[in-house]
């Protein structure tokens, strides 16, 4: 140490301007890589804007042509060129809730399985089983649900419900007419199966963070599991466990393939949900190849908007919900 | 188990021994061995546990004092490939039972632990959490018993102004304290020290060190210390432990003044730990 030091010293000068010398080619270095990442930043804000400009743009002669009953009428008619997008908002909202109703339970509930309950043989097993579940690709889904799911809803659960609920109130609205097997509830039923791996797999992920100590101390007051994972482990990880819902939610409300394939594709409100209907995004997956005529075409890309739009307001509720969490908490 | 088996059922001499025990221990540890895996951990520990006393655990790290604690609430049954052979005795029945009821234990057997565990509540709720697991009271008395509580564990002074904000606000003293406060609402008859100063300042140690001294009229405690002039400050008993096995156990002032064996004397003097 002193023996290297002691030469230095006589070298001070000579040393000070290749210190500086080395030191000028960091700040270059430091600025170039600031200014990527920054780019890189921008580069995002850049294309959001320039998405949404577009499809507010390319939703301006639709807009124009049917001013806000564009919003509020079912009529989708390409011949006499009337459209309104009611129908598929409708059908969006409801599979996505259908979606949401049976994903989130079992989503959390295998994620608390899997971190508080199951055998630690079979962890592994299952949390492969579930990444793998993530990454089968929607056209598989949308094949075999058309082809397997459907057929087997139609032959048992629907009649079932349509039976059962035919003497009560409401649910037998709700649950009405003939199984045709394809439907809004068979597209929830696969869009609750799609958005499940991912939100347990978040859900997973934010339960294993918290601290062993912690849930030692609420076991070591006498708590039983449930109450672990009710008093502390929710609570700790909530924010983690909203963010996985709305990663669900946001994969629900645009999947495209999986839905067309089963939903049955028809521009309307049914009170039933065992009816056919049809959503934002199947919509144009399905007719944007034959849109003719800029009126066509100008409604599909509105819907495009109002899809934007809706994922937007579910972001800014999530991010308001959280807030409110926060501050009864007492942050 | 056999051997727990046998002495239950090995008629009077045993028993009566046992019940005259219960008066003055309230812990009893016989042969406790302990393995993580195959490796074995406590090597036949045998000690007591006197009721309203403080007893300390001191030894260089990994000499087996925090496990043994672990076993007194029956903590390592929360992880697979940890188990306990041997008997611990509390007020006379042998917890290491399978048919113990864990739950029950742990209310019976309160923990602090070396890092403040504040549950995300707030203050008043992580106090009003552990009295509600077991009573069903109204709320005028619960507020009371979290009074009580925080006025026990020196605590209600600094918070009675914000009891709903949140229990992580607090300074890491204070959190020690609101868990203290939180273990000895739910009426322990034990309490398990581990390592409760270590991540303090010298004033919440202090502050700690006295509030043990004055809970030891209502609980019996057990401590786990890497510090021996706190040791030697607030416990009664202390037992040395060294390398998984109970080398020394006996009254704290006489362990400090006069070591009966080597080793204690070489920890207790820093000469090597």
């Amino acid at each position: 140490m002193t023996e290297a030091a002691l030469p230095s010293i006589r070298e001070t000068s000579v040393t000070d301007a290749g210190r500086l010398r080395a030191l000028k080619r960091f700040a270059a270095g430091d600025a170039l890589f600031r200014g990527a990442t920054l780019t890189a930043a921008i580069a995002v804000l850049v294309l959001l804007g320039g998405v949404i400009v577009s499809l507010a743009v390319g939703s301006v002669p639709a807009l124009k042509a049917f001013g806000f009953d564009f919003l509020t009428t079912q009529k989708w008619n390409p011949v006499t060129e009337k459209f309104g997008a009611i129908a598929p908002i409708y059908g969006t909202l409801v599979t996505s809730l259908i979606a949401m109703l049976i994903g989130v339970p079992v989503s959390i509930g295998i994620a608390i399985f899997l971190t508080e309950l199951c055998p630690y043989w079979l962890r592994r097993p299952i949390g492969i089983a579930i990444e793998l579940l993530a990454g089968i690709p929607s056209i598989i889904y949308g094949i075999w649900g058309l082809f397997v799911f459907a057929p087997f809803l139609q032959a048992t659960l629907q009649p079932w419900l349509i039976e059962a609920f035919a003497d009560v109130p409401v649910l037998n609205v709700l649950f009405a007419g003939p199984p045709y097997g394809i439907g809004v509830l068979t597209a929830g039923l696969i869009l609750a199966i799609m958005v499940l791996p991912f939100i347990t797999a978040v859900t997973r992920d934010v339960f294993l963070t918290v601290p062993p100590v912690l849930k030692e101390a609420a076991y070591g007051m006498g708590c039983t599991t449930w109450e672990v994972i009710r008093k502390v482990v929710l609570p700790y990880t909530r924010v983690g466990v909203v963010g996985g819902v709305m990663l669900g939610l946001g994969r629900a409300l645009g999947e495209t393939m999986a839905v067309t394939f089963v939903i049955g594709n028809a521009h309307r409100i049914s009170s039933s949900i065992l009816a056919p209907g049809t959503t934002i995004s199947a919509t144009i997956a399905n007719e944007f190849n034959e849109a003719v005529g800029d009126i066509y075409t100008s409604s599909l890309i509105a819907l495009g908007l109002i899809l934007f739009v809706i994922t937007f307001i579910v972001l800014a509720i999530s991010r308001l919900m959280l807030m409110r969490l926060e501050r009864k908490q007492g942050k | 188990m056999s051997e727990a088996a046998i002495a239950t059922i090995t008629p009077t001499p045993a028993v009566a021994a046992r019940s005259f025990e219960a008066a003055k221990d309230k812990v009893s540890v016989r042969d406790l061995r302990f393995y993580y895996g195959d490796t074995l951990a406590l090597k036949g520990i045998t000690l007591a546990l006197e009721t309203r006393k403080v007893t300390a655990f001191i030894g260089p790290s990994g000499c087996g004092k925090s496990t043994l604690l672990r076993v007194l609430n029956r903590m390592y049954d929360l992880y697979p490939n940890q188990r306990a052979e041997g008997e611990v005795m509390l007020d006379g029945e042998n917890i290491l039972s399978p048919r113990q009821d864990l739950n029950l234990l742990r209310a019976r057997v309160g923990m602090v632990f070396q890092k403040p565990t504040p549950f995300p509540m707030s203050i008043f709720d992580n106090i009003a959490f552990g009295i509600q697991l077991y009573e069903r009271l109204p709320r005028s008395e619960i507020a009371d018993r979290v009074e009580a509580a925080l006025t026990r564990a020196a605590l209600w002074s600094e918070v009675k102004d914000k009891l709903r904000a949140s229990g992580l606000s607090l300074s890491g003293g204070q959190q020690q304290r609101l868990c203290i406060a939180r273990t000895i609402a739910a009426r322990p008859e034990v309490v398990l020290f581990d390592e409760p100063c270590s991540a303090l300042d010298p004033i919440s140690t202090s502050k700690i060190e006295e509030l043990i001294d004055e809970l030891k009229s209502d609980y019996t405690i057990a401590i786990v210390t890497h510090n021996m002039q706190q040791a030697a400050r607030v416990s009664d008993y202390t037992a040395f432990m060294y390398l998984g096995e109970l080398v020394e156990f006996g009254e704290t002032a006489k362990m400090f003044m006069a070591p009966a064996d080597k080793r204690t004397q070489d920890y207790i003097t820093g000469r090597f730990g």
